[in-house]
C-alpha cells in the first residue's frame, strides 16, 4: 500500500514515536523510509562570528545524536532507513522535500519540541496535515 | 533610578533579549540594541558610570573576537581581490559619509569622521551567518567575501585609532607597548596557557581580560583608541585561537553572558527616538550614502574578481553592525557627536544590516553548492541487518 514514507522528526518525544511508527510501517509494507529533520535558521545579524558558529555546533550536535539515534533504531527493526537535516523552516522544507520525494505517506508527531509556542501560533503538526501532499499519520 | 534597580531593570532586558533571539532567530545584538531603545525610551533607564565602563570593555572585547575569528590563511589565499574590494569598501564610504555630514548635514568635522568610520564599516558576524545557512562559506565567493571584510574591518580600526590620537609622549608609548604586545602574544601565550591553563578558576580568560585592560589604559595614556592594536592583537592569536576550542567558547561564553550585552544595551538606551524621528529625512539620507557609496566603491572591482556575483559581494560588503556600533558608542563617550548623531548613526548601522542582507539574500543569492541537506545516513539501498 505504502511505498515511500517520510517522517518528519524535531527531536521531540512525539517525534521519536513518529518514527516508531514509520518503521513499523515500512517494515510491513517494505516500503522506502526517509527521516527529516529540519535545522531552522542561525540568528540572522549577528555580532560575532562566534555567535553564528556556537548556534550553528550546537545545531550540529542535536541533529547528529537525533541521526545516531535514528540510526540505532532502523538498525534494530531491520529497516533501511535514510536521515537528512536540511535548513529553512520547517513546514515549508518539509513539504517542499514530500512533493520533490514523491511520498506516498508521510509520519509526524503530534506535538513539537515547543508546545507553547505551538499552542499559541498554531502546531507545525496542523501545518503540515493542511499542506503534506501525500497521506498524513499524526502520531499521539 | 538606584543602581540596584537599575542592575535589576538591565538584567531583566537582557534576559528577555536572550529569550527574543532564540524563538526568533535574530542576533541577539540587535534585540539587545531594540531592548535598550525600549529601557532608555520607556522605562526610565539610564546609563551610569558601572554601564558605561562595561560598555566600554565590551566593545574592547567585541574588537579582539573579531580579529580572533579571522581566518588569516583565507586573506592569504585571496590576498590581491580582498585588498582591492575591502579598501575600497572602506574608502568610498568613508569618504561620501565625511563629506556628506560635514557639508550637507552640517556636522562638526570630528562627528563627520565619526560618522564616516560608522558607516564604512562591513559586518563580517553578519555575512558569515548568511554564508553559512547557504553552503557558501567554503566556495571561492564567500572566501573572497570574507576575506575583503576583514581589509575593510582592518580600515575602520586604523581610522578609529589613528584619526583621533593625540600625539604625546604616551602616545609612542601607546604604539611601541602594543606593537610589543602583539609580538610576544603569539609567543608565550600558548605555553603560559598550557602551563597554567585548564581550571576552574580560569587563569586563561582572566589573563586575556588584563591584557585587554591593559590595551585600554596605554590608550586612554596615549588619547587614542585600543581598537586598532585589539584588533591585531586577537588576529596574532587568530591561529592558537582555532586550535583551542574550549578556550574560545570560554570567552564567548562569559563575553555573551556578562559583558557585551552592556555594550549593546547601552548602545540601545542612547538612541533617542524622538530625535530618530525628527530626522528621518537625514536618516534615509545617511542610509542611501553608505549604500550608494559601497556600490560606487566596490561594484566596479567585484564586476571584475567576481563577475557572476558582483552584486551579491556588493550588497554583503554593504553590511554593518559591530564596528559601526562601536565606532558611534566611541564618538559619544568621546563627545565628538551628540545623542541625536548617535541615534541616526547606530540606526542607520542597523538598517545596513538588515537590508542588503535581506536584498542579497532575495535576489541575488549564488546557487549553493551540491546538496541542500548536511547528513545522510544509512543508504536506502542499504542491505538490511538481520535477513
Amino acid at each position: 500500500m505504502f511505498t515511500k514514507i517520510l517522517v518528519a522528526h524535531d527531536g521531540s518525544e512525539h517525534g521519536w514515536k513518529a518514527l516508531s511508527t514509520g518503521l513499523s510501517i515500512a517494515a510491513k509494507f517494505g516500503a522506502n523510509l526517509h527521516c527529516i529533520s529540519v535545522r531552522e535558521k542561525l540568528p540572522v545579524y549577528a555580532a560575532t562570528v562566534g555567535e553564528v558558529m556556537e548556534a550553528s555546533g550546537e545545531a550540529k550536535a542535536f541533529f547528529d545524536d537525533l541521526t545516531a539515534r535514528a540510526r540505532e533504531e532502523a538498525e534494530k527493526a531491520g529497516v533501511p532507513l535514510t536521515v537528512k537535516i536540511l535548513s529553512g523552516h520547517e513546514v515549508q522544507a518539509i513539504i517542499e522535500y514530500a512533493k520533490s520525494g514523491k511520498f506516498d505517506l508521510m509520519v509526524i508527531g503530534f506535538m513539537g519540541l515547543s508546545s507553547l509556542y505551538d499552542r499559541i501560533w498554531g502546531s507545525t503538526s496542523q501545518n503540515l496535515t493542511r499542506l503534506s501532499p501525500c497521506t498524513v499519520i499524526v502520531v499521539k | 533610578m538606584n543602581e540596584p534597580a537599575l542592575a535589576l531593570g538591565m538584567a531583566a532586558l537582557i534576559f528577555a533579549a536572550s529569550v527574543v533571539s532564540i524563538r526568533a532567530a535574530v542576533s541577539v545584538a540587535i534585540v539587545e540594541i531594540a531592548a535598550g531603545v525600549i529601557g532608555g525610551n520607556f522605562l526610565g533607564l539610564h546609563t551610569t558610570g558601572w554601564v558605561d565602563f562595561l560598555a566600554g570593555f565590551a566593545g574592547i572585547l567585541l574588537t579582539f573576537l573579531a580579529g580572533a575569528e579571522v581566518d588569516p590563511d583565507l586573506f592569504r589565499e585571496k590576498f590581491k581581490e580582498s585588498m582591492w574590494i575591502g579598501s575600497l569598501s572602506f574608502l568610498a564610504p568613508f569618504a561620501l559619509a565625511v563629506l556628506f555630514c560635514y557639508y550637507v548635514g552640517g556636522w562638526s568635522w570630528n562627528a563627520s569622521l565619526i560618522a564616516g568610520c560608522a558607516l564604512s564599516t562591513t559586518s563580517l558576524a553578519v555575512i558569515y551567518a548568511v554564508l553559512v545557512e547557504t553552503g557558501l562559506t567554503d566556495t571561492p565567493i564567500g572566501k573572497l567575501i570574507m576575506a575583503a571584510c576583514f581589509v575593510t574591518d582592518m580600515g575602520t580600526a586604523l581610522a578609529l585609532s589613528l584619526i583621533f590620537a593625540e600625539g604625546n609622549v604616551y602616545t609612542i608609548v601607546f604604539v611601541l607597548a602594543s606593537a610589543a604586545l602583539i609580538w610576544l602574544g603569539p609567543r608565550f601565550i600558548p605555553s603560559l596557557f598550557k602551563r597554567f591553563g585548564n581550571r576552574v578558576i580560569e587563569p586563561e580568560v582572566k589573563f586575556l581580560f588584563l591584557l585587554l585592560f591593559f590595551f585600554m589604559y596605554i590608550a586612554k595614556l596615549g588619547k587614542s583608541h585600543a581598537v586598532l592594536p585589539v584588533f591585531v592583537f586577537g588576529l596574532a592569536l587568530s591561529r592558537y585561537f582555532r586550535g583551542n576550542r574550549d578556550l574560545q567558547r570560554k570567552i564567548r561564553v562569559i563575553g555573551f553572558a556578562m559583558v557585551t550585552p552592556f555594550f549593546f544595551i547601552k548602545g540601545g538606551m542612547n538612541v533617542n527616538l524622538h530625535d530618530l524621528a525628527a530626522n528621518m529625512g537625514l536618516l534615509g539620507a545617511l542610509f542611501a550614502v553608505k549604500m550608494v557609496a559601497k556600490i560606487v566603491g566596490v561594484y566596479p572591482v567585484a564586476r571584475k574578481y567576481a563577475p557572476e556575483d558582483a552584486s551579491y559581494t556588493t550588497l554583503l560588503m554593504s553590511t554593518g553592525l559591530t564596528f559601526g556600533t562601536i565606532s558611534s558608542m566611541y564618538g559619544l563617550s568621546a563627545g565628538y557627536i551628540n545623542q541625536t548623531q548617535f541615534s541616526l548613526l547606530v540606526t542607520t548601522v542597523i538598517l545596513t544590516a538588515v537590508v542588503p542582507t535581506f536584498i542579497a539574500q532575495r535576489w541575488f543569492e549564488p546557487e549553493p553548492p551540491g546538496e541542500t541537506y548536511i547528513f545522510e545516513a544509512i543508504p536506502e539501498n542499504a542491505p538490511k541487518e538481520g535477513k
